[in-house]
């Protein structure tokens, strides 16, 4: 097993070429940039055999990206944040085409105000288009991820396209030991793309992405992509026990981290999960019974394997990197969903909102988000939910905003 | 003659090879099937039919929100070949991913050459002259191999006809109903495509059936971008009796308000030039839009600019024939 | 787990620095994380880059808050708050600053008393400095004590790899030369503790409040206020006028400078504003009584 230092940018493109991706449609946007340079690279070297061109936006390059999938030829792109949210039109719209693909999206916080640095609010805007989600941890999970979201969105009972979500700056710029897959095994694995009858070409007319007239009939048009992407789970099931018999390396619907026997678990998606694994490892050496729980999958939702993992904790702290306004983290909302009304489940939910662009969640913020959640378990409410934020860094907030507004900021913060 | 015209005026028949120099050269295959829900008397349908009879049936129309888009609702579609529908602002995208991914397939051998698409964008004014312009302007760019139909009914007419980029002036629209009608000028989309010097640009209308014709031939000989845009009486949005559609095209390209040219290798040619252009009133007063510069009294002043324009385009051509 | 940070400026090739120094661990058969800390900074602006090494698998993310080691690149930037080049620094932490002063001179002036070496800069002029990225990653190599010369080396050629023989060479002789320099310190630096959840204190969390709409929102009600923003810090080189060979022009400095950072004065004169000056030194190309010369700003 040779394994090699490269960054989650890198390991995404590798996923791109062990697919063998023949068509790439791109548009750069930082932290994602790196990706597309690095397949441009490989194709100007003669190492890979596929057409790369840059359109014009990220809501033509989805655009080309469903349209060449719809004609036969296996697709690959990547984007960021304000990316995806340019696209978003044709990010709902090309799941319908049934036409699959792989789309990269390497986490980055959307404006206002503008930031470089990631979060999840970003992909959870693609949340309800019909793209399955794969999130990622490490840099081999990128890799791995993009191979297994080809076999997955490419299966003739899912034909639905993949987006793979990496943390922007601590997976895209990070460098990580990943062990790339020799290709024929990766060939082995991810045979050659079978557009089946989806294809445009002469003698088999196909029109592709009609209006349907009627509620009934539209209604069934979308029920079959959720009915595809529920399949999918089971799909799923399927191609990573596959994938872990040929590489080694299982990657589970939903990952259980020392969970077996925990009181409280962690519940949160991305690379800051290794953070929260680490928290588990010290909390459980001071003696606490602490568990993370990581949905991979975030659609379809594995519910029932969290169900399955979640039955008879105490209590669950959420760690959403995101925030609906007005609302608060998405996963507790959908957790909240999945478990509600069945027997045997956590009773308390404790959700935190952290990690917003790029905002470090320290470790003792892990321990304390356990405490809190223990505390509430003890008690028998959960707490609100909790914006974190420390007293410094509310200071070095107030600092700035002295300059942005000169002398005017009397009677306006507290 | 069959709009008050002489036939193909002699210097641009001499170097074209054509096999359509009269009507009854014109094919009579009526590729697009009927059934649409395009409103009675559409002058883009009527477009659009005669162009499929050339362009043929080994054709993907990528297209773009617009009337049109309706011409497929499942199970429906008018079409033998295939067809995609986009988005309003990218269908030439779309036709990039299916041109890229024919062109794959084909240096694979995944596909045979007479399996191969002619990959044609089909939009309406609102998509071509405004939402759908940076994804124009990206694949003439790219040099993409690909044909571009616009079907210019002069406004936002599937949702009702509303202003457009290219409404012309002072016609009255759903959201430009006071006493001068639209205020803004109708955008030079000719100019603007042959700008990106592509391998060709048009402009036609089904009225004319033997240049719009020729042209299509034309395009289909060509390689690289190629653009055409069909003037596209609207009896809906253009409020006028459906029975008058082909009568309104005449009249727009005998009073001169539609020029038909097209632009190849640098140059623009004008291929039916009225020889005496009548009063662009005689187009005007026939459309219900821009029956406020006549009734309750004729509007001198708006009628003179609009007349003006016209002529200022035409001495402008006559000069660079000078020239 | 060690836990090195590598500080130095835009274009000093401190990403480089950190993937050698990363790379070499890993031939060592070390689990490994190294990234760089990009931001809006251009070349000539503070950056940083770290590299966690460790012999199980590394679940730590981020920037490194207490690190065991800290290589400086450019000195000048020791003393300068906004680089963060002495942020989490604790007794047992080990300073590398690439400088021709002595350690002596910068335990005084740090007044610092945990272990301090320098790396002695070779040239005077900022190329010197520019790379010096294989020859700190050398001496970090060293001073943690369980990379071998060889895995070094194998980590140099590969992290250069693509940049020509005459370089891979150039570099591999001073991350080796730096690497013997350092043998008197080897093993200096120690692996730091992984936390313990006992000791964590508790985050000072505060409940946001609710402020107003014009202040929450992320925009600017001031003018100018970027000259808060002292680029100044950026320049290796610093542009210097000699008055007397000035003709007063039509102040080509001043007119060409990017950055507004030449003003004139009352008496028809330009003036460099040091403060913000980047050191691109346009000036010194364009000024056409050519009474602009570029000095190294450690002469300054």
């Amino acid at each position: 097993m040779t394994r090699t230092l490269i960054t989650g940018n890198a390991a995404a493109a590798w996923g791109a070429r062990l697919a063998g991706a023949e068509y790439v449609p791109a548009f750069p946007i930082t932290p994602q940039t790196e990706i597309i340079e690095t397949l441009a690279g490989w194709i100007d070297a003669g190492e890979m055999d596929c057409r790369l061109v840059t359109l014009e936006s990220e809501h033509s390059m989805i655009t080309a990206a469903g349209a060449a999938a719809s004609t036969g030829v296996r697709v690959f792109s990547a984007t960021s944040s304000q990316g995806l949210l340019y696209a978003m039109e044709m990010i709902y719209a090309v799941p319908g085409y049934r036409a699959p693909f792989v789309l990269v999206n390497v986490s980055r916080g959307v404006q206002t105000p503008v930031t470089l640095e990631p979060d999840h609010n970003d992909v959870l805007a693609a949340r309800d288009s019909g793209f399955l989600q794969l999130h990622c941890a490490t840099c081999q999970e990128v890799l791995d991820s993009i191979l297994i979201a080809y076999r997955l969105a490419e299966d003739h009972r899912v034909r639905l396209p993949a987006l793979v979500n990496l943390d922007g700056f601590y997976l895209s710029f990070t460098r990580e030991p990943v062990e790339i897959p020799d290709p024929a095994a990766a060939g082995r694995f991810l045979p050659p793309y079978d557009p089946e009858s989806t294809r445009f070409h002469a003698g088999e007319p196909v029109s592709q992405g009609v209006a349907v007239l009627g509620g009934a009939y539209y209604s069934y048009f979308r029920y079959q992509q959720h009915l595809a992407a529920q399949r999918a789970l089971a799909v799923y099931d399927e191609v990573a026990a596959e994938f872990a018999q040929q590489f080694g390396r299982r990657y589970d619907a939903v990952e259980a981290y020392r969970s077996e026997d925990a009181e409280i678990v962690f519940f949160m998606i991305g690379s800051f999960s290794t953070k929260a694994k680490d928290a588990v490892d010290r909390l459980r050496e001071a003696g606490q019974a602490v568990g993370l729980v990581r949905p991979r999958l975030l659609r379809p939702f594995p519910a029932e394997a969290l169900r399955r993992a979640l039955e008879g904790k105490k209590g669950v702290a959420v760690i959403d990197q995101n925030l609906s306004m007005g609302m608060g983290g998405v996963l507790h909302g959908e957790l909240a969903a999945a478990l509600y009304g069945r027997a045997g489940m956590p009773p308390v939910l404790a959700s935190f909102i952290g990690g917003l662009g790029g905002r470090d969640i320290a470790a003792e913020e892990f321990c304390e988000m356990a405490a809190v959640t223990r505390r509430a378990c003890t008690e028998g409410s959960t707490p609100p939910p909790r914006l974190l934020y420390t007293a410094d860094e509310l200071r070095q907030m107030r600092k700035l905003q002295t300059v942005a507004h000169a002398e005017r900021m009397e009677g306006k913060t507290t | 003659m069959e709009s008050g015209f002489l036939e193909v005026p002699e210097e641009m028949s001499d170097e074209t090879i054509t096999v359509y120099k009269h009507m009854k050269d014109l094919p009579s295959s009526r590729l697009l099937g009927a059934g649409t829900p395009m409103c009675a008397g559409c002058g883009g349908l009527l477009a659009i039919h005669q162009i499929y009879d050339i362009l043929g049936e080994k054709t993907v129309f990528v297209n773009a929100a617009g009337c049109m888009t309706l011409l497929t609702v499942y199970p429906h579609t008018p079409f033998r070949g295939s067809w995609l529908y986009t988005a309003m602002a990218s269908a030439p995208a779309g036709a990039q991913g299916v041109r890229d991914a024919l062109d794959v397939q084909l240096a694979r051998g995944r596909i045979k050459a007479d399996e191969d698409l002619q990959v044609v964008v089909l939009t309406g004014d609102g998509a071509a002259y405004g939402m759908g312009m940076s994804s124009t302007s990206g694949a003439i760019e790219q040099g993409l191999d690909f044909i571009y139909v616009c079907y210019d009914n002069e406004g936002y007419a599937n949702t009702g006809q509303q202003s457009s980029p290219a409404t012309p002036h002072g016609a009255r629209t759903s959201t430009s109903t006071g006493a001068q009608g639209f205020g803004g000028y109708k955008k030079d989309l000719f100019a603007i495509w042959a700008a990106h010097r592509p391998a060709y640009v048009a402009t036609v209308i089904g009225t004319e059936p033997v240049d719009l014709a020729r042209k299509i031939e034309k395009a289909k000989g060509l390689k690289g971008p190629r653009l055409i845009i069909a003037l596209s009486p609207c009896p809906t949005g253009w409020d006028f009796d459906p029975r008058e559609t082909v009568e309104i095209g005449h009249l727009a390209v005998k009073t001169g308000i539609w020029p038909l040219k097209e632009y190849e290798n640098g140059k623009v040619t004008h291929t039916r030039p009225p020889s005496r252009r009548a009063p662009v009133e005689e187009y005007l007063e026939k459309q219900g839009r821009f029956a406020h510069l006549f009734h309750p009294r004729r509007n001198e002043a708006l009628l003179a600019e609009i007349q003006a324009r016209v002529d200022d385009y035409w001495a402008g051509v006559e000069e660079s024939h000078l020239t | 787990m060690y836990r090195i940070r590598f500080h130095g400026r835009g274009g000093q090739g401190m990403k480089t620095a950190s993937r050698i120094l990363g790379s070499a661990f890993f031939l060592q058969g070390y689990e490994v994380q190294d990234a760089p800390r990009y931001g809006a900074e251009r070349r000539g602006a503070p950056i940083f880059a770290y590299v966690r090494a460790a012999r199980q698998a590394i679940q730590e993310r981020g920037i490194i808050l207490e690190p065991d080691l800290v290589i400086v690149a450019d000195d000048s930037l020791v003393p300068m708050p906004a680089a963060g080049v002495l942020q989490g620094i604790m007794p047992r932490t080990v300073l590398l600053i690439h400088s021709g002063e002595t350690p002596e001179t910068w335990r005084h002036r740090l007044n610092i008393a945990g272990p301090l070496l320098t790396l002695p800069a070779e040239a005077a002029a900022g190329d010197g400095q520019r790379f010096a990225g294989a020859a700190l990653a050398g001496a970090a190599a060293r001073l943690v004590g369980v990379i071998t010369s060889s895995a070094l080396e194998r980590a140099v050629q590969l992290e250069l790899a693509g940049l020509g023989r005459e370089i891979v060479s150039a570099n591999l002789d001073q991350a080796l030369a730096a690497y013997e320099r350092m043998a008197p310190e080897a093993g200096r630096v120690s692996e730091g503790e992984v936390f313990a959840a006992a000791a964590c204190r508790r985050p000072d969390w505060v409940e946001l409040p609710l402020d107003e709409a014009d202040a929450a929102a992320a925009a600017i009600h001031a003018g100018a206020t970027s000259v808060e923003v002292r680029t100044g810090l950026w320049r290796t080189l610093r542009p210097v006028i000699d008055y007397p060979r000035c003709n007063r022009c039509w102040w080509v400095c001043s007119e060409f400078c990017p950055d507004s950072a030449i003003r004139v004065n009352a008496g028809q004169y330009p003036e460099i504003d040091y403060d913000h000056c980047k050191g691109c030194l346009i000036c010194v190309a364009q000024c056409p009584a050519h009474a602009i010369s570029a000095v190294p700003e450690a002469q300054a």
